[in-house]
C-alpha cells in the first residue's frame, strides 16, 4: 500500500443540495469526479476539463464554479448546489427549467445543466438583465447546438416572467 | 393549416427535453454497470513509426490493472471507423478502404492508437498508461497533401501508392467542359481550402462493453446510426459474430454532427472487455478527441464557371483534394457529396468534378454536418460572384436566372427535381435583408476604418441520399389497453429534436393523442432497422416510415371500431369512421364517437373481440434526395486596422417543405448557423507543419462561437409542402444551416474591402494580410490545387 495514499485517504462531507453526504476522497480527486462517482450525481458533466466550456458548471455558496478544475477537498466547507438542485424538493420546477422548456432551448442537452445554474446565479444577481447581461454572464458556457439564441430568450423570458417565484435552493 | 392538423406545425414539447433541464438524462458516461472497469488508450507521441517492442509487464503489475492490451490482442482485420460503407451498394465507389486495426503495430498520426489499459478505477488506468513501454522506428513523415501526391513521398500506407487513398470523378460527369470553356464569353476561377472544423460535441467519445452470460456483446455508446455500427462490427472486426449477438444501446448523446456516424473507442472497449471478462468504459479526454480521429475534411478546391454574356451559366469545373488524414473515414464521401451538392445547384450542360483524396501523418479527418457543401459552398459562392461581377449583374438575379427549376435534373441527376421553393427563399431573404437598399453595386470602393459590405449564398442540400446509399427505415407503433402508445424508432435523440417531430408524425397519422405517444428508441434490439441519423434524413425517410405505421394503426382502430357504433343503432363502414387525437367518431357526425382506449382495451382484454393488440410497422425506402435549399444573406463590417469581421445582420430563407415543429426548424437553423459562424470566422484547427502535432488542442486554442458571437439573425422558413418528399411535405433541415454562412459572409468581406479571402477561417490575421497584398504573392495556407495562391 502506498504509505501517502493510506494517510491522505479521508471521509469527507459535503453539503450538497442541502443536504450533508459523506463520501471517501482522496486530495487529487476533482469536484466534478466526487460529485458524479462518488455521489451519482450525473447532471453535472464534464466536457473539456480544463475550466473552458462550463459544462461542469455547480454553484458553490451561490457562486457558479468549474468543478472540473476545483480540488475536491476545497469545497467541503460550501453549500454546493448542482443541476438536481435546482427545481423544489416537491419537484416544482425553477422558472428557469421552465423556461428552457417552453423556447426548447435545449438540444443535446450536454450544456444545459451548467447553462441554468450560470444563469440561476445570473439572476439572483441581477434580476432584470438586459439582453447583453445574460450573453455576457453566459459567455463561459459553451453549447454547440443551439446557436444561444433560444438559451438567452429563455433565460430573458425566466426574468421578466417569473421573478417573482425565483428562489435557488443552497 | 392549424385547423387542418392536430398536431403538424405546431410548436409540440420535445420528449427529450425534461431530462435535460433536471440532470436527469443519462449520457454514456452516465452509466454504470456492475462491475464495470475503466477503459483508456495510450496515444503515440509519434506521427509516423514502427513500433518495435512494447513492455506492458510495468502496468500489468500496477495493482488494480486487470487488463493490458495491444496489437497483439486485437483481431488480424482490417476496418474503417466509417459504418456507412454498409448502406453503400457495392461497385459504384470504392469509397472506403478498410485500413486501420483496432491497435496499430505502425502509427501514422501522432494520437494514433497503440495500447489499452482497463483497471479497476480511472486513476490506475491513467497510471497504467505511464507504465508501458513502448521502443519506435522513428519513420519519415509527411503532412502536406499536395507534397505527400509526389513520388518521392514518404508512405503513409504500403498498399496505398502515391498515398492516393481515393480517386474519382463525379458520377454525373456531362458535356465537354474543355470546349465550352473556350466559347464561354466569361469565365472565373476561385480555388481556396477549408479548415478542420472539430465537431466539438461536448460528449466526448465514450463506450462501455461486456459480454453477457449468453456470449452476447452489449454495447453503450452513443451512435448515430448503431444497426449499420452493429453489422460494420460483426463484418469487419469481430468476425466470429453475427448481427445478432450484438445487442447496441445508445443513449441521450450529447451532440453528433456526423462523428458518431464512425466508429469510436467501441472496438478497444470489446477487446478489453473479452480480456478481463468484466465490463469495461472507455473514455477520452478532451484533449484526445482535438488529436484524435473526427473533424471536417479540409478540401481544396479549383472551381471554374464558364458563362454567356445574357448570364447563362455553360460549364462548370470542380477540381478536389482532400486530406484524408492517416486513414480513410468519410473524407471521400463528403469530397463526392460536396460535387453533388456544389455541381447540381445550377442549369448546365456541361460539368466536371474531379476528387482525389490522400494520406498524411495528421489525424484522421471525416464527416462533418454538411458533409462537403459548406466545404464546396465558400468556393462555389465567391466563384459565381466573380462571374457576376464580370457580367455587372446583381448576384440575387445571376443566380436566380441560373438555378435548376422543376422538371430539371435534381442533385442526384437520374432523378427530375420534383420541388424547389429556392427561388421563393430567394425573394423572401433579400426582401427581408434589405438586399436592393443595401447593395451598392460592384465596384463601389469604400473607405476608412470600419467598411461595410453585403453578400450572398445560395445552397441546395440533399434531404437523404436517397438513390446512393440504402436509405431505408422501419418504425413500429403498438397501442396499450388504454390508448397510449410506444412509438418505437431507431435514432437516439442526439439534440437535432427527431423524436419530437417522429411523436408528431405518429400522432397525427395514427389519430392519437401525442401525450400519449411514449418514445422507445436506441436500442438494437428493441427498434427496427434503420440507417442512423444524418444526411438530414430523419424526417423524410424516418418520418415516412412512421406516417406509414400511423396509418396502418389508424386503419385498425377503424376497423375493429365499427361495432362499437351500434349502441348507437349506426351500421358504419371503416370508411366512414374518423380517429382524431384520440378519439374515434364519425366522419358525418363528431359528436357519435368515444375514446381510442375502448377499442384498444377490447383488442387485449376482450374474450370476444379480436384478440390482436394494435400494432403495426411502416417501412420507407427513399430513392431521391428531396433536395432542400437555402438562400443567406450577411451583413459585415470589417475593422481594417485589426482585420476583424463583425456580422451585423444575418438573413436566412429555409426552403422546408413543410415545417413539422417550426420551434425545432428554428433551433437547428439557429444552431447551425452559430456553427457555420465559427466555421467562417474563428473554429482554426492547427497542424504543426514541422511535428504534424495539432496545436489547438484545447479551448484554450481552438476558438467556437460564444454567446457574444451571435449575431442579428432572422432564420425565415418557407413552407411549401413537397411532393415525392417526407410526411406532409416536410424536407431536412439539419445541415444546410451550417454551410451557408462562410459563403455569404466571404461575399460580404469581399463587397466591404475588394478582397477575396481563400480560406477558412476568415482570421485576422488573413484579412490584414489581404489587405495590404491585394490578393497577390504567396499568403499562408497556399492552395496548390492549380498552383493559385490564396
Amino acid at each position: 500500500m502506498n504509505p501517502i495514499k493510506a494517510i491522505s485517504k479521508h471521509v469527507a462531507t459535503f453539503r450538497i443540495n442541502g443536504r450533508d453526504r459523506e463520501t471517501i476522497i482522496e486530495p487529487h480527486m476533482l469536484l466534478v469526479d466526487v460529485i458524479r462517482e462518488k455521489l451519482g450525481l450525473t447532471g453535472t458533466k464534464r466536457a473539456c476539463g480544463t475550466g473552458n466550456c462550463g459544462s461542469c458548471t455547480v454553484l458553490l455558496d451561490g457562486v457558479p464554479i468549474r468543478t472540473c478544475i476545483c480540488l475536491a477537498i476545497t469545497a467541503t466547507g460550501s453549500a454546493i448546489t448542482t443541476i438536481e438542485g435546482l427545481a423544489k424538493s416537491d419537484g416544482t420546477l425553477h422558472p428557469l427549467q421552465q423556461a428552457f422548456i417552453d423556447h426548447a432551448a435545449s438540444q443535446c442537452g450536454f450544456c444545459i445543466p451548467g447553462m441554468l445554474l450560470a444563469s440561476a446565479a445570473l439572476l439572483a444577481d441581477n434580476p432584470k438583465p438586459t439582453r447583453a447581461a445574460v450573453k455576457r454572464a453566459l459567455v463561459g458556457n459553451i453549447c454547440r447546438c443551439t446557436g444561444y439564441v433560444k438559451i438567452i430568450d429563455a433565460v430573458l423570458d425566466a426574468a421578466t416572467q417569473r421573478t417573482k417565484t425565483m428562489e435557488v435552493r443552497t | 393549416m392549424s385547423a387542418e392538423f392536430s398536431y403538424i406545425g405546431k410548436r409540440m414539447p420535445r420528449p427529450d427535453i425534461g431530462p435535460k433541464v433536471t440532470g436527469e438524462a443519462k449520457y454514456t458516461e452516465d452509466m454504470v454497470v456492475p462491475g464495470m472497469l475503466e477503459g483508456r488508450i495510450l496515444c503515440s507521441p509519434h506521427a509516423h513509426a514502427k513500433i518495435k517492442n512494447i513492455d506492458t509487464s510495468k502496468a500489468q503489475a500496477l495493482p488494480g490493472v486487470v487488463a493490458v492490451i495491444t496489437h497483439r490482442d486485437v483481431p488480424d482485420r482490417k476496418f474503417t471507423r466509417s459504418t456507412m460503407a454498409e448502406a453503400e451498394p457495392g461497385g459504384l465507389y470504392p469509397m472506403e478502404r478498410q485500413d486501420q486495426y483496432v491497435l496499430a503495430e505502425k502509427v501514422r498520426y501522432i494520437g494514433d492508437w497503440v495500447a489499452a489499459v482497463a483497471a479497476e478505477d480511472i486513476y490506475t488506468a491513467e497510471r497504467a498508461l505511464d507504465l508501458i513501454e513502448v521502443e519506435y522506428e522513428l519513420l519519415p513523415t509527411i503532412f502536406d497533401p499536395f507534397a505527400a501526391l509526389d513520388q518521392q513521398a514518404p508512405q503513409v500506407h504500403d498498399d496505398a501508392p502515391g498515398n492516393i487513398a481515393f480517386e474519382g470523378e463525379y458520377p454525373f460527369n456531362c458535356g465537354d467542359v474543355k470546349s465550352a470553356f473556350e466559347q464561354a464569353e466569361v469565365f472565373a476561377e476561385f480555388a481556396g481550402v477549408n479548415s478542420r472544423q472539430k465537431h466539438l460535441h461536448l460528449e466526448t467519445d465514450a463506450a462501455i462493453a461486456w459480454w453477457d452470460a449468453s456470449r452476447r456483446l452489449n454495447i453503450i455508446s452513443p451512435a448515430q446510426g448503431a444497426h449499420l455500427g452493429k453489422r460494420h462490427l460483426a463484418k469487419r472486426i469481430f468476425t466470429d459474430l453475427s448481427e445478432g449477438d450484438i445487442h447496441w444501446i445508445s443513449p441521450a448523446i450529447g451532440g453528433g454532427f456526423g462523428a458518431r456516424l464512425a466508429l469510436g473507442v467501441e472496438p478497444v472497449a470489446v477487446v478489453l472487455a473479452r480480456m478481463s471478462g468484466r465490463p469495461v468504459r472507455v473514455t477520452m479526454t478532451r484533449e484526445e478527441d482535438f488529436s484524435g480521429y473526427s473533424s471536417r475534411t479540409d478540401q481544396h478546391q479549383t472551381i471554374r464557371i464558364g458563362a454567356q454574356k445574357d448570364g447563362t451559366i455553360t460549364a462548370i469545373e470542380q477540381q478536389i483534394v482532400s486530406d484524408s488524414g492517416a486513414y480513410l473515414s468519410h473524407s471521400a464521401t463528403t469530397s463526392i457529396v460536396n460535387c453533388v451538392q456544389t455541381l447540381g445547384l445550377f442549369s448546365c450542360p456541361n460539368i466536371l468534378g474531379q476528387i482525389k483524396v490522400v494520406y498524411t501523418n495528421t489525424p484522421t479527418t471525416s464527416g462533418f454536418r454538411g458533409y462537403g457543401n459548406p466545404e464546396g459552398a465558400f468556393i462555389m459562392q465567391q466563384a459565381v460572384d466573380i462571374v457576376a461581377e464580370k457580367l455587372g449583374m446583381d448576384p440575387v438575379e445571376f443566380r436566380l436566372k441560373n438555378i435548376r427549376k422543376v422538371g430539371e435534373p435534381s442533385i442526384f441527376p437520374p432523378v427530375a427535381l420534383a420541388h424547389t421553393a429556392l427561388a421563393q427563399c430567394i425573394h423572401v431573404g433579400a426582401e427581408r435583408f434589405g438586399w436592393k437598399q443595401k447593395w451598392a453595386g460592384w465596384g463601389k470602393v469604400k473607405t476608412g476604418r470600419h467598411r461595410r459590405g453585403v453578400g450572398l449564398s445560395v445552397l441546395a442540400n440533399c434531404t437523404s441520399a436517397g438513390g446512393v446509399l440504402l436509405e431505408h427505415s422501419s418504425a413500429m407503433i403498438k397501442v396499450m389497453a388504454d390508448g397510449s402508445a410506444n412509438l418505437i424508432v431507431s435514432p437516439t435523440e442526439m439534440g437535432q429534436g427527431i423524436l419530437c417531430g417522429l411523436q408528431q408524425v405518429a400522432a397525427e397519422t395514427a389519430g392519437l393523442k401525442f401525450e400519449n405517444i411514449r418514445m422507445v428508441s436506441g436500442d438494437t434490439d428493441v427498434t427496427l432497422f434503420d440507417i442512423g441519423s444524418h444526411a438530414s434524413r430523419s424526417m423524410f425517410v424516418i418520418g415516412n416510415a412512421v406516417a406509414n405505421a400511423g396509418a396502418k394503426i389508424k386503419e385498425q382502430i377503424r376497423v375493429l371500431a365499427v361495432p362499437k357504433f351500434e349502441k348507437w343503432q349506426k351500421k358504419v363502414t371503416p370508411a366512414e369512421i374518423e380517429v382524431r387525437e384520440g378519439r374515434v367518431f364519425l366522419k358525418e357526425d363528431p359528436s357519435v364517437g368515444f375514446d381510442v382506449s375502448e377499442v384498444a382495451h377490447d383488442a387485449i382484454y376482450n374474450f370476444g373481440f379480436a384478440g390482436a393488440q394494435i400494432a403495426a410497422t411502416g417501412s420507407y425506402l427513399a430513392t431521391d434526395m428531396a433536395q432542400n435549399h437555402q438562400a443567406a444573406f450577411a451583413e459585415v463590417e470589417v475593422d481594417t486596422e485589426t482585420g476583424a469581421i463583425t456580422v451585423l445582420k444575418y438573413v436566412v430563407a429555409h426552403d422546408i417543405g413543410r415545417a413539422i415543429n417550426p420551434q425545432l426548424v428554428e433551433g437547428q437553423m439557429e444552431g447551425g448557423a452559430v456553427q457555420g459562424l465559427g466555421f467562417a470566422l474563428t473554429e482554426d484547427f492547427i497542424v504543426d507543419p514541422e511535428t504534424g502535432r495539432v496545436l489547438t488542442d484545447s479551448l484554450f486554442t481552438y476558438r467556437p462561437p460564444l454567446t457574444t458571437d451571435v449575431p442579428e439573425m432572422d432564420n425565415l422558413l418557407v413552407e411549401d409542402a413537397a411532393p415525392n418528399a417526407g410526411p406532409f411535405g416536410a424536407k431536412g433541415v439539419g445541415e444546410l444551416p451550417v454551410a451557408s454562412p462562410a459563403a455569404a459572409i466571404a461575399n460580404a468581406v469581399y463587397d466591404a474591402i475588394g478582397v477575396r479571402i481563400h480560406s477558412l477561417p476568415m482570421a485576422p490575421e488573413k484579412l490584414l494580410y489581404a489587405l495590404r497584398h491585394r490578393g497577390e504573392g504567396p499568403a499562408p495556407g497556399a492552395s496548390r490545387v492549380t498552383g493559385q495562391f490564396l
